[in-house]
């Protein structure tokens, strides 16, 4: 309970102060007073690039680490292995192939972003989602890198190569995105919260589950379509971003430990955080150029992947 | 419940449970033994109803088991299997609280002190915040009956609960069963490979065989040499212990074995 505490503390503090540095650093610095003087609207020449760049780019970056983390805790339950990440199993570089596609064929389709990549992320699950792949871990995470590799592939030979891992970006974002972002994400997270319990659930067999009068199935195709609706929500503004959804939940059970009642709200508060620190890093170390937060993910995320199969977690989430 | 003419086989093989026939009285320890393969964890499946019978009918309080509703199952009947799958870790009470699934919507919060009860009686309120994945495989059986206790059934159904315990878990389960089964008064079912073990605590003894009832009856009345010699293919022999009672043995070889032998 009071590492529990603790650990909430940290990255509560960590997080306002990620914020405080972002709206404060970019190419122009700010110093807190002239930050303060843009947000109440005292600074006219602060305010346009605090209120109309950074501070949206900022809760852009934040959702969209708490909707990622929080669909990468969710698809570890639902599989039964805690390297699933859908950015892992391909399902986001499906959206963002058949975004491409969309964006060839129909420019001017409503809503063909979202429901493109909630497309080639239904198509992904439904390559994945059936019970060979829950008992065997290792056959999962290979198809699904497989079928990333695959839609990645695809995208390179639409654009000639100019399409890689690690392009998406916040950079540039508007309000609009932004708000849209925000409002998709409240909504996927406050289910999450809601549903938590039921990833606590799929601990136990199915046998088990139907014993007690759960039903098993449904519970899982719901949480399922939670983690598409988060993943997609991301992908369909943003693209990809990597590994958010491995890093942050397997940290978070070292940390408060396993029980998703806790791991939930704890994944959306520091994938928020971690998020916002690639982005501002991102911008920052190159000035006055910059860096996708995606690349800064995968530099993060693929050593942590390595290190965590190098320790054995292929072999699923088991505890006794 | 009731099992009537109730067969069982899987498409196009053999039956695994043929025409069987039985009542099980509301209350008492009925145990169920017999040689590998006679069908016994089947039996177990058809009365959970994790199994359809291919034809007759398994009847809890004269409906047809296969027919309810999983929930509804589970407010009747909770099983205690002999393989639990655990992925992940997670905490004692919370196992206990899923058993109160068997009542409450899943958008429900069980809380601590509605357990508190069935972990009392399982001994283990102080284990309630330890991770499963902590607790020896004697504890964690008893987890998994405070799971099923918490369903509240009026049949508790176990499968080969004593199998991977040594002497003194083995004991100690089986006093708690006992002693559950006394305060509760509910109907439990168990498949038991030690006989002796079935032959002690139970009021009721199904010798199946094959998939067909052998003889069912009193502990008393299949304490039968030549009964059990003949069912288990193998030649037993059942003695006197002092301060104990009728034990079964593995027969020693000699006259009587030869004449057991014969029959089989």
């Amino acid at each position: 309970m009071k590492r529990e505490r603790l650990a909430y503390a940290v990255v509560i503090i960590g997080l306002l102060m990620t914020i405080f540095v972002a709206l404060m650093s970019g190419v122009d610095f700010y110093s807190p007073a002239e930050v303060w003087g843009a947000v109440t609207g005292q600074n006219n020449t602060a305010f346009n690039t605090v209120m109309m760049f950074r501070l949206p780019r900022i809760l852009a970056a934040l959702i969209c680490g708490g909707m990622l983390s929080v669909a990468g805790a969710f698809s570890q339950s639902v599989f039964r292995n805690q390297l699933a990440d859908p950015s892992i199993l391909g399902m986001t570089s499906a959206g963002d192939f058949f975004i491409l596609i969309g964006g060839l064929l129909l420019p001017n389709f409503p809503f063909q972003k979202a429901i493109l990549a909630v497309l080639g992320g239904v198509i992904v699950l439904h390559i994945l989602a059936r019970p060979a792949s829950i008992r065997q871990p290792l056959r999962l995470i290979i198809v699904g890198v497989a079928l990333n590799l695959t839609f990645v592939g695809f995208q390179q030979v639409l654009t000639s190569g100019t399409v890689g891992l690690g392009g998406q970006s916040f950079n540039g974002i508007t309000w609009q995105s932004t708000l849209t972002l925000l409002g998709v994400g409240t909504l996927g997270l406050i289910a999450a919260l809601v549903v938590a319990p039921w990833a606590n659930y799929l601990k136990l067999g199915d046998q088990q589950l139907a014993g007690v009068g759960v039903p098993v199935t449904a519970m899982r195709w719901w949480l399922l379509a939670l983690v598409i609706y988060l993943t997609c929500g991301v992908t369909a503004v943003i693209g990809t971003i990597p590994f958010m959804g491995i890093v942050i939940p397997n940290i978070g059970r070292r940390v408060v430990g396993h029980d998703y009642q806790t791991l939930i709200p704890f994944s959306m508060l520091s994938g928020a955080w971690l998020l916002l620190i690639a982005d501002t890093v991102g911008r920052l170390v190159v000035l006055p150029s910059e860096l996708a937060a995606a690349s800064i993910m995968t530099v993060i995320g693929g050593p942590f992947l390595v290190i965590m199969l190098q320790r054995g977690a292929i072999h699923g989430i088991k505890a006794s | 419940m009731e099992l009537k003419r109730v067969s069982y086989s899987y498409p196009g093989g053999q039956p695994l449970i043929n025409e069987f026939t039985a009542s099980i009285p509301e209350t008492g320890i009925l145990a169920i033994i017999g040689p590998n393969g006679a069908g016994k964890s089947t039996i177990l499946n058809l009365l959970s109803g994790e199994l359809t019978p291919t034809s007759g009918q398994v009847l809890l309080n004269g409906t047809p088991v296969s027919e309810m509703s999983t929930k509804a199952r589970a407010n009747q009947i909770a099983v205690v299997r002999q393989h639990n799958e655990v992925y992940d870790d997670l905490a004692v009470k919370d196992v206990v609280k899923m058993g109160r699934l068997a009542f409450h919507s899943l958008f429900s919060v069980v809380s601590d002190s509605e357990v508190a009860p069935f972990l009392e009686q399982t001994h283990l309120t102080d284990l309630a915040d330890r991770q499963l994945s902590e607790l020896s495989g004697g504890q964690q059986q008893r987890v998994w009956i405070a799971m099923a206790l918490a369903q509240e059934p009026a049949v508790l159904l176990l499968d080969e609960p004593t199998t991977y315990l040594d002497i003194r878990y083995q004991v100690d389960l089986m006093n708690l069963v006992v002693q559950l089964q006394q305060e509760k008064q509910i109907a439990v079912i168990m498949v038991l490979h030690d006989m002796n073990q079935a032959f002690r605590v139970s009021h009721r003894i199904w010798l199946i065989k094959a998939g067909q009832l052998v003889k069912q009856g009193s502990p008393e009345t299949l304490l039968d040499s030549a009964l059990l010699s003949q069912t288990f293919d193998f030649p037993v022999r059942v003695v006197d212990v002092a301060d104990y009672g009728r034990y079964v043995i593995q027969m020693p070889s000699g006259q009587e074995t030869d004449n057991l032998r014969k029959l089989i």
